[in-house]
Order: C-alpha cells, then sequence, then structure tokens
C-alpha cells in the first residue's frame, strides 16, 4: 500500500489543525484563573475607589501588588506541575520555574509600568475617570491581538471589555467607577470562567 | 525514514501524539480532558494510549487529586522524536523525496 502526496498532505493538515486546537484548548485552561484574579481584583479596586476617591492611588497600588503576586503565585504552581519529579529534583523545578518567572514578571511590570506612565505623561492632563478608562482599554486591546493567536475567545473577551468600558465612559460618567466595578470586573470574571468551560 | 512509525501512523494515535506535542513541555494532560479534545470514547482511548504507552512514546501517570482518581498522561523523549521523524516522512512524501510506502 502506498501514501500518496494527497494522503500525506492530509494527514498534516489535520495533524497541524490538532495541534492548533489543543493549544488553544491549554492557553485558555491556564489563562482562566488570571482572569478571575484580575476580575475580582478590578471589581475590589474599582469600588473601593469609587467609593474612597481620596485614596484611589492608594488602592490602585494595593491592588495592582496584588494581582502581580497573585498572577505570580498562579504561574509558579503552573511552573512546578509542569515539572517532571521523575526526571528532575522537586527543588531542581522550583529553581528553574522561579528563575525564569522572576525575568517574565520583572520585565511585564516594567513594561506595562513605564508604557501606562509614557502613554500619561504625553497626553497629560488627563481626568481619573479617563486613566480608569484608558487602562481597561489597553488590556482589551491586549486581549484581542493575544486572540489572534491563541483563539477567538481571547478576541471575544477583548472587545467586550472594550464596548463596556467605552459605553460606561460615555454614557454613565457619573457612575464609571461602579460600572467598571461591576461589568469591568463583572467581564473577566466571566470571562475567566468562559476559558475555563474550553 | 524509509518506512512511517506503524504505532503512531494510526488516525486516533497520531491525534493522540499531535495534542500532547502542541502543550509546553513536560506538561501533563488529564485523561478525561483528552477524551474530550479528540472527542474520543473511553475504551477506545485508553486501548491506544496503551499501545502508545507500551512503544514508550508516552508515559501515563496515575493518582489521586484529593479523593478522586486522575489519570494524566503526557509525551516522552522518544515520542517527541518519533513524531518529528513521523512529520518528516509526510513532508518527504509531498516534497518528492520520500518513500510513500507504509506497513499496513
Amino acid at each position: 500500500m502506498t501514501l500518496s502526496p494527497g494522503e500525506a498532505a492530509d494527514a498534516l493538515r489535520d495533524i497541524a489543525a490538532t495541534e492548533t486546537h489543543s493549544r488553544q484548548l491549554y492557553g485558555y485552561r491556564e489563562a482562566s484563573p488570571h482572569l478571575l484574579i484580575w476580575g475580582i481584583l478590578w471589581a475590589v479596586g474599582y469600588g473601593l475607589a469609587a467609593a474612597l476617591p481620596r485614596y484611589g492611588s492608594a488602592i490602585w497600588a494595593a491592588v495592582v501588588t496584588t494581582g502581580f503576586l497573585a498572577g505570580y503565585a498562579t504561574a509558579f504552581r503552573a511552573a512546578i506541575r509542569r515539572g517532571t519529579p521523575a526526571e528532575r529534583p522537586v527543588v531542581e523545578t522550583r529553581r528553574r520555574a522561579a528563575s525564569r518567572l522572576n525575568w517574565t514578571y520583572s520585565g511585564i511590570a516594567f513594561i506595562a509600568a513605564l508604557f501606562i506612565a509614557a502613554t500619561l505623561a504625553v497626553m497629560s492632563p488627563v481626568s481619573g475617570r479617563q486613566i480608569d478608562a484608558f487602562i481597561p482599554l489597553v488590556v482589551a486591546a491586549g486581549y484581542a491581538v493575544l486572540g489572534l493567536w491563541l483563539g477567538v475567545r481571547f478576541i471575544t473577551i477583548g472587545v467586550a471589555l472594550a464596548v463596556l468600558t467605552l459605553g460606561g465612559f460615555f454614557l454613565l460618567p457619573a457612575y464609571f467607577g461602579v460600572w467598571m466595578a461591576a461589568f469591568g470586573g463583572g467581564a473577566l470574571v466571566l470571562g475567566g470562567l468562559w476559558l475555563r468551560t474550553a | 525514514m524509509e518506512q512511517p512509525d506503524a504505532v503512531i501512523h494510526q488516525p486516533l494515535r497520531l491525534r493522540i501524539m499531535a495534542t500532547l506535542k502542541a502543550l509546553p513541555r513536560g506538561e501533563r494532560l488529564e485523561f478525561v480532558r483528552l477524551r474530550v479534545i479528540l472527542n474520543a470514547t473511553e475504551g477506545n482511548l485508553g486501548a491506544h494510549l496503551g499501545t502508545l504507552e507500551t512503544a514508550g512514546y508516552i508515559r501515563i501517570e496515575k493518582d489521586f487529586n484529593g479523593k478522586k482518581p486522575r489519570t494524566r498522561v503526557s509525551l516522552t523523549e522518544a515520542g517527541t522524536r518519533a513524531y518529528g521523524d513521523y512529520v518528516a516522512f509526510l513532508r518527504a512524501i509531498i516534497d518528492g523525496t520520500g518513500d510513500t510506502t507504509h506497513a499496513n
């Protein structure tokens, strides 16, 4: 029996489709806890900042720090899970995971802080409400771009987040903080649960 | 590679290998999740996983997650190499540089 070039091409197409599907589902599952963390933190951050506007900066500093630490812990647990104790001691797996994640998370924190500070400096003066809308829009764009590689669910979450942010900003300016606590944070939580079901 | 690897050549086993290959190195996939992804029956998937494990291409680990029994599957180094060779074999056929015969 022979395998024709056509059959070989079909097999390669099937392989590529299976790999893409597997990679997407894996990405959804891995991203899910991060969206849940940030969704809850956004709800808390926007809610508290709306109730206590004087402490807005301190509240957001605490929220962002908590988010990064929780995200780091989640990624670290995933890296340990991927370690293969049969081939490598757990201590070594932990050391490698920590080493890689330290660089990754430091890089993400540094780039994000620099980008947002630079953008706000260029656009200054901006109101607190504008800042509160700008950051979710950047996050939404990030998810949409990520979705081009990792799957359509990220694009959907990004678009939903952008629409909700713009809707609250233009239609309910007086209640924007509360709106974002409920619908910005809520969208991320629902998005995280949706990714979990993939 | 003159002959394709008969272990991987079977369609469901090839899809199992492709699914596992797409994961980060060392990552394990739960049996129930693999069954859903591949839309396979439990018995059929179990039999093909057994064949791949016997060939040394995958590792099957059984443990408990809390009180629930859990079976997880991952690709071995030998499995990664065999899968790469099989994909190269298919590409060679398309390029016209490979042997097109395969054991049935």
